[in-house]
């Protein structure tokens, strides 16, 4: 399996969406509102660089500052399981009355951590990238 | 027979049946939870790589391993929770980013569903699922999960984690934002999700502005998340078993009076003098006064008090700036304060209340409590003149608790990792699976007297597995199929005696039963239905007259 990218989770959330529409179909009215990627591009207008060693080198053991590509692949991570408008989800009325909205992935509970000098982990769930850059130290670089 | 100390007559939890008669008429046993495996062949769940089986887990493979640790979670989930529709969990091991472990919840949200028990309100669907009865999205997963490859969790099963992170306890905790604990509201513009409250933030509660999250304006629901201490969930299972799980006694830093502004601030602690609490300090505020020396001002505390008059033995208040922490409070403790509270300046008025540090020199002059607190915080007490306050150990309060103990949620300013109101506040203890950590002694059980999860799924709609309908959940349950007659009947002789329901869910005739089973021939039975039924009589259970009826039919049995 790839890494947990924003261009994997628009396919899969393509499919489930045609699936979702599918079913809703079958069940009744169906109301679909304009799907978009509303976390990935708030994401895109910040750009976050990383000021604390949370990082464990594979190839020395030792503790280093996250590389760009590093930081930038947690917070596509933080970006994609995060909170979003739910007007950017799709969003079906069943026959039933009964209203679903698919979270598109977000809304998750994301479990971060980082190492302590002693040698365990300090862990930390957040719902948002602002909560998980606050934890790893990610400092929004755009703002000058 | 030595268990009647557990016995409690049937009337006694009448009244509990009767409270838990609507759910349990849909009991439905224990919800069937499936891990949907969507690793690729060769990866995560199908990582072949060798492993030496750990802590109960019997995997000989790194993805066996882990496959087991997740049926193993839900498990403990499937134990607690009852519901007619399967909970689905699309799951995968994957290379999640630098300090990513993995994450969890609901793959959608269901309002307004048949059978929904509040209208116009957002469910998970795992629980929209079950009140329905009905799968609303067919062919749809109800939970997904997703957790790294490029972190080495502990495996095992038996929670001897060490130094590593127990990936139980994380995959219970994250499978409960899953299943209903977690709340939707924007916390960036407080907007309502789709314009509804959801079930988690219908039961958050503000003190301050004694409003429920969904009665509040989109701007009070912002300034509702950063209000530390004063946001408790409003469940009365939570606080019915709150006290069996938090402990008395609470570091705090409040205000006692006025009411306007009562009670907990944010605080943070000092690296010299006294620990809060050594000694609990109770007395009115007075803001100190100085002179200004060049670029300070005459708040600051930096040089001797000149009201150290109105200071002495009272609690002092001076403002963060130009000098360091040590030295402000070693001239509050110089002009006869109790303790010292400095609050953020301007220059700091969206920063969290500080961790204040020794400067090696004026600590070792401090010998009151000092804390820290946010400037908004100070600004309202110099708002109120000399309001009464606290600091130190208040032993009437739970620990992660309110005067009525409601479960506080964690809700610090400024906004910090894990600080999205989803969680139970950091100052709980015992630690709590729901904290924002996962804290190294939490356990794998997930209801009181260990945890309050369940109890806050049992508030929202979740019930447990209880096939015989009698207030126990099946798995604590000493018979789950009780005979639940009304009358205890002994080898087809009904007796006429009422069958009680004793609390650990054994009716009278269930303890008959298991003489029964344990009796070595009919001789044995008898004598052991009347040693029991004698005991009853001392208990004051059933009469001499009813004793004679069970010890008469169990002769009778089988002879």
């Amino acid at each position: 399996m790839g890494k947990l990218r924003p261009r994997r989770l628009g396919i899969v959330a393509g499919a489930a969406a045609a699936l979702a529409i599918a079913i809703a179909s079958l069940a009744g009215t169906v109301r679909v509102s304009a799907s978009s990627d509303a976390a990935a591009e708030q994401a895109k207008a910040k750009h976050y660089k990383g000021t604390r060693p949370f990082v464990v080198d594979k190839e020395t053991g030792a503790l280093r500052l996250p590389t760009q590509p590093e930081v930038d692949e947690v917070v596509a991570n933080l970006s994609a399981l995060g909170q979003r408008p739910a007007e950017t989800l799709q969003q079906t009325t069943q026959s039933n009355g009964a209203l679903t909205i698919d979270l598109d992935g977000g809304f998750a509970g994301v479990m971060l951590a980082r190492p302590n000098d002693d040698g365990t982990w300090e862990t930390r769930c957040v719902f948002t990238l602002e909560e998980g850059a606050e934890f790893l130290g990610l400092v929004d670089d755009s703002i000058r | 027979m030595t268990t009647h100390h557990l016995y409690r007559p049937l009337r006694i939890v009448a009244s509990v049946l009767a409270v838990l008669l609507v759910s349990t008429l849909a009991s439905a046993g224990p919800a069937q939870f499936i891990i949907v495996n969507v690793n690729a062949p060769g990866v995560g769940f199908n990582d072949p790589t060798p492993a030496t089986p750990v802590g109960g887990n019997t995997g000989t493979t790194l993805g066996e391993q882990r496959l087991i640790a997740f049926e193993y979670a839900a498990s403990i989930w499937s134990a607690r929770l009852d519901s007619a529709v399967p909970i689905r969990i699309r799951a995968q091991f994957t290379p999640l980013g630098a300090g990513v472990l993995g994450s969890a919840g609901p793959v959608a949200v269901a309002a307004n569903f048949p059978n929904a028990p509040l209208p116009n309100t957002i469910y998970h669907i795992a629980l929209a699922n079950k009140l329905a009865g009905v799968d609303l999205l067919p062919g749809s997963d109800d939970i997904n999960a997703n957790f790294s490859t490029n972190f080495t969790f502990y495996l095992g099963l038996d929670g001897n984690h060490g130094a590593l992170n127990d990936l139980v306890t994380v995959l219970l905790h994250e499978f409960a934002h899953g299943l209903g604990f977690s709340q939707f509201a924007s916390l960036t513009t407080g907007a309502l999700f789709a314009g509804l409250p959801d079930l988690y933030n219908s039961m958050l509660f503000d003190n301050t502005l004694n409003k429920f999250w969904p009665q509040m304006t989109n701007a009070e629901r912002v300034a509702s998340a950063t209000r530390f201490g004063r946001v408790v969930l409003d469940s009365p299972r939570v606080t019915e078993h709150a006290p069996s799980v938090l402990v008395l006694g609470s570091p705090t830093v409040q205000v006692d009076t006025p009411a306007s502004i009562a009670g907990p601030f944010q605080f943070g602690t000092a690296a010299f003098g006294p620990a809060i609490g050594n000694p609990t300090v109770s007395a009115n505020v007075v803001a100190a006064e100085d002179a200004v020396d060049p670029g300070g001002t005459s708040t600051d505390g930096c040089s001797a008090f000149t009201n150290a008059a109105a200071i002495a033995g009272k609690i002092a208040l001076v403002e963060r700036g130009l000098c360091g922490f040590a030295q402000k409070a070693r001239n509050a403790t110089a002009a006869g304060a109790q303790a010292v509270i400095i609050y953020n300046n301007a220059a700091n008025v969206n920063a969290a209340p500080p961790g204040m540090a020794d400067d090696g020199i004026n600590g070792a002059f401090v010998t009151i409590p000092a804390v820290s607190i946010r400037r908004a915080d100070g600004q309202s007490i110099l708002g109120v003149g000399s309001p009464s306050m606290t600091l130190g150990i208040d032993r009437t309060l739970r620990a992660g608790a309110d005067a009525l103990n409601r479960v506080r949620v964690y809700a610090p300013f400024p906004v910090v990792a894990g600080s999205s109101i989803s969680h139970y506040d950091t100052a709980a203890s015992r630690n709590l699976l729901m904290e924002p950590a996962i804290n190294g002694d939490l356990t794998h059980r997930v209801k009181a007297p260990d945890d309050l999860t369940f109890e806050l799924l049992q508030n929202e709609g979740w019930t447990f597995p209880d096939a015989d309908h009698d207030g126990v959940a099946d798995d604590e349950d000493c018979n789950p199929n009780s005979d639940r007659r009304a009358t205890i009947v002994i080898g087809g002789a009904d007796t006429g005696v009422p069958n009680t329901l004793f609390a650990g869910g054994c009716t009278s005739s269930d303890l008959i039963a298991q003489i029964a089973t344990g009796a070595a021939n009919h001789g044995g039975f008898v004598s052991g239905v009347a040693q029991l039924s004698n005991q009853w009589v001392a208990d004051g259970l059933v009469t001499g007259k009813q004793k004679g009826a069970i010890q008469s039919a169990a002769a009778k049995a089988g002879s």
